[in-house]
């Protein structure tokens, strides 16, 4: 498939239907107040199938050459590298397992050096 | 488009010697080269550019080096030193190294290699330039506002409150990462799209690969950069408190987000390099490079790696014990890919005839150099080893041994090799191997006194020191000197074969890659045809005529309507 | 196709490429690639959020009621029928119409401009209560020591997504100008496929945007 596909109407509208659907879930879900690690996973999900509706179907990289699509997730993929690795600093600052002060204590009590 | 495939009779077209018109003279007066969006006219420009900034930055380092011939306070006062340092490392970083094989060579050789007319977007590469040159206007400001003295790190939260020009340099800076972000994305799309036909994936030149995966980490990179001087320029403007401790912010943060796009830099500048010395070694070993995939898909290893690894700037920054452990770990694989090349091109070298030319010269100078580089940040990346070295001389060695004896040997390799190919003139080689040897010994007494230094405790960026360390310092500096005796060795040469060298042929080293097989200087168009590609541009062991093939160029009469 | 008629067809191929086709995918890849370098630019941001979000997550909470959950979302529903207008603008290029081309790139800078509006208003309350970013934050309705880094997170955030739609509606702008002088057909339509592209992508990182400042809980 070229990049020269014309969208057919049909998924046109369906996206969009689709993503007015979705929005209005994800305020729905929030007035529900689902408890606290899934709410965001909730919100969180539903923004991720929105984006991947907007990127497939409006932006067409459903019928489009494949190096498009590998750019989107090479950048995507690298900002999830940036946070996770970020955050092995940010979440575990006051996590230490004390490498630095492993140095054996001098004994009390040893007999002068040789 | 074309459904009406008509048989094309692909033949040898012969080159012509010392052409009468070319891309220097297709057109003349000063209107054709400010709007030009000849991808060779733009080299050149850029190429001019890097070179009177590295004359700018040099000139910095030269007095640095000068001002520590005395423990105490020499000929400038501390407050000038920090601002010198400064501007020594920021001109050298965004306006020498990161433009200076990609935008400067690689501008020019990149179109050519393929077979192309042209990079994909001229216009955007022009573009590309004028931003640079804005960035560098913006830079020179700052120094005429009273210089920065925070270091080209820029760390918070010192740079939030400094007294110096902090906004108008990070503005700078900020304007030339879009420069370099166009340079990625151009690149990118001319390897992907413009290749001539027969040219596949597995008979690009290494040079090509190390420009595409020097392309990818500039557009992964580099936005991050701009986010964060925004950021900067922010925390100064409006005190938004990210970063700066003194209003809730996290200092340690502009740190990950400095070296997010800082170390996978470092590649930025050494990556080209690496494809200069792969096309160096081959040539000039008259062999095929040994192993050219794992050299070229070592480039892209180091450019993933790459942004792994930026917490090892970090270990005494107070980040949580677990990541400087993982830093330091990782740290270690950036190692393997770049092992892998070192051991690649002297495997290439191993019973190759080995011509030892100028550019080959430097390429094994730069093996020696890069080497030496390569082992002690393998050091530094080491947790425990780091915790003593850290931010002292031991650091500035290596990286001036990566920078320096890396890129700027490659870069010096790069421009002897292509010089006769871009200007159509040779240059006096015998003063071209005097340089080049004074360059490596001035390097080696300017920097290896800085090892022993830093590993007695010697800090970085100090103004002044304990008498102790008077005598190493003096030796750095002398060596400061013959280097830079020996790049006014090179400019002399260099502008003399300008004025007077010999013609030079179309295929001076007998290359086999594209660029040799055209006319030295290149037509305007690159080829007076369509190049098509037969045989691996390493392949010394088959006849040159193979390697001239091509159809005849379809008119495009209709274009320019 | 004829060769006769490429004659005139092939007429926007720059003398560097060999064909249209060449050049329309080499476009598209630039593209690509710029929206890489702007998820990333983004990406920043979001990680700064991120990382302020898990050490404080009790001010996000409380921080969010200060935010306008109906303006948020009409402004969301706005962009996602401004990206459909976009996309239909692309097709009916394609198309070789024209004129409904026109009015759907003209419906889209109208809800372009919608978003704007409702942006201006959004800000000038908060202005009206003192949140301003950074310093100049004199807000005392939210009881946590870093509540003004929420806001200037929230107004980098939104801020920088506005220019980006700015700079949407300018581009769009020159396309209509382009699309009335009859410069876009279904041989060559560039353009607009690209910054349809763009403007895609600022819909994108609103419907981040959203969730993430609008509706924390
Ligand atoms: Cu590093």
């Amino acid at each position: 498939m070229s990049g020269h596909h014309i969208i057919p109407m049909k998924f046109l509208l369906g996206t969009a239907g689709a993503l007015f659907v979705l929005t209005a879930l994800t305020v729905a879900v929030h007035y529900i107040h689902i408890p606290a690690p899934f709410n965001i996973i909730v919100a969180i999900g539903i923004a991720v199938l929105k984006a991947s509706l907007v990127a497939m179907f409006f932006m067409g990289l459903f019928w489009d050459k494949k190096i498009n699509t590998i750019a989107l997730m090479l950048s995507v993929v690298f900002f999830v590298l940036m946070v996770g690795v970020t955050m092995l600093d940010t979440m575990f600052r006051d996590k230490p397992f004390g490498i630095y002060d492993k140095a054996p204590a001098p004994p009390a009590t040893t007999s002068a050096a040789p | 488009m074309t459904n009406t495939t008509k048989p094309v009779a692909i033949r040898e077209f012969p080159v012509e010697e010392f052409p009468e018109t070319h891309y220097l003279n297709a057109t003349k007066g000063l209107k054709s080269w400010m709007l030009t969006l000849d991808h060779k006219r733009i080299g050149l420009m850029y190429l001019a550019s890097v070179i009177f900034f590295f004359f700018v930055g040099g000139l910095l380092a030269l007095a640095l080096r000068l001002e520590l011939w005395e423990p105490a306070q020499n000929f400038m006062d501390a407050e000038t030193y920090n601002r010198v340092f400064t501007l020594h490392g920021a001109v050298m970083i965004f306006l020498f190294i990161i433009p200076s094989i990609p935008a400067a060579l690689g501008n020019i050789f990149l179109p050519v290699m393929l077979g192309a007319k042209d990079v994909a977007f001229p216009r955007l590469n022009l573009a590309s330039f004028y931003i640079y040159l804005g960035g560098a206007m913006f830079t020179l400001y700052s120094m005429a506002h009273g210089g920065i003295d925070t270091g080209w790190t820029f760390y918070t939260p010192y740079s939030t409150n400094s007294g110096s020009a902090v906004i108008s340099m990070t503005f700078g800076v900020f304007i030339m990462g879009f420069s370099s972000i166009l340079t990625g994305v151009n690149f990118i799309t001319t390897v992907h799209k413009m290749r001539a036909p027969g040219q596949t994936w597995g008979k690009l030149p290494l040079f090509v690969w190390s420009l595409y995966a020097t392309g990818v980490i500039q557009v992964l990179a580099t936005p991050v950069l701009a986010i964060t001087l925004l950021l900067l320029i922010m925390e100064r403007t409006l005190g938004i408190g990210i970063f700066d401790p003194a209003l809730g912010g996290d200092p340690v943060l502009f740190q990950h987000f400095f070296w997010f796009y800082s170390h996978p830099a470092v590649y930025i500048m050494i990556v080209p390099g690496f494809g200069i010395i792969s096309e160096l070694i081959s040539t000039f070993s008259r062999k095929v490079i040994f192993g050219y995939w794992a050299v070229a898909l070592s480039s892209l290893a180091i450019a993933f790696i790459g942004f792994l690894v930026w917490g090892h700037h970090m270990f005494t920054s107070g980040q949580s014990e677990l990541s400087t452990v993982v830093f330091s770990f990782l740290t270690f694989f950036v190692g393997l890919p770049t092992g892998i090349k070192i051991m690649n091109w002297v495997a290439t070298m191993y019973r190759g005839s080995i011509w030892l030319a100028t550019p080959m010269l430097y390429a094994i100078e730069f093996l020696f150099l890069f080497t030496i580089g390569g082992l002690t940040g393998i050091m530094l990346g080491a947790l425990s080893v780091d915790i003593h070295l850290h931010d002292t001389y031991y650091v500035v060695a290596h990286f001036h041994y990566v920078m320096m004896g890396g890129t700027v040997f490659a870069f010096l390799g790069g421009l002897h090799y292509w010089w006769p190919k871009f200007t159509g003139k040779m240059y006096n080689e015998t003063l071209a191997k005097i340089a080049s040897v004074i360059l490596f010994i001035g390097f080696n007494m300017t920097f290896l006194p800085q090892f022993v230094m830093g590993s007695q405790g010697m800090p970085r960026r100090y103004f002044g020191y304990l008498e102790q360390f008077q005598t190493l310092h003096q030796y750095s500096t002398v060596g400061s000197w013959i280097l830079g005796v020996g790049f006014l060795l090179v400019a002399y040469y260099l502008i003399v074969s300008l004025v007077k060298g010999a013609k030079a042929p179309s295929n001076p080293w007998g290359g086999r890659s594209l660029e040799w097989m055209t006319s030295s200087p290149m037509p305007a168009h690159n080829f007076e045809h369509v190049p098509v590609v037969i045989h691996g541009p390493y392949d010394h062991h088959q006849p040159i005529a193979e390697f001239r093939m091509g159809i005849d160029a379809p008119h495009h009469d209709t274009t320019h309507a | 196709m004829s060769h006769t008629d490429s004659m005139s067809a092939n007429a926007h191929v720059q003398h560097h490429f060999v064909d249209s086709e060449q050049q329309f995918d080499s476009a598209k890849l630039g593209m690509w690639l710029f929206l890489v370098t702007e998820v990333l630019f983004f990406g920043g941001l979001f990680v700064a959020y991120i990382v302020y979000r898990a050490w404080n997550p009790e001010l996000f909470t409380l921080a969010a009621t200060q935010l306008d959950t109906v303006m948020g979302g009409i402004n969301t529903l706005v962009l996602i029928g401004s990206s459909l207008t976009m996309a239909l603008a692309i097709r009916y290029a394609q198309l070789n119409d024209a004129k409904k081309s026109f009015w759907m790139l003209g419906a889209t800078i109208a809800a372009a401009l919608v978003f704007m509006v409702i942006k201006y208003f959004e800000y000038t309350h908060k202005f009206h209560l003192g949140i301003f970013p950074g310093e100049a934050y004199t807000f005392t309705g939210i009881d946590h020591p870093k509540a003004h880094i929420f806001f200037s997170i929230y107004y980098m955030m939104t801020g920088l997504h506005g220019i980006h739609v700015l700079i949407g509606i300018g581009l769009i702008g020159w396309l209509m100008v382009k699309t009335k002088r009859g410069a876009f057909s279904a041989e060559y339509y560039t353009p607009v496929e690209i910054t349809g592209l763009y403007w895609h992508l600022v819909d994108l990182i609103w419907i981040f945007l959203f969730p993430l400042l609008y509706l924390i809980d």
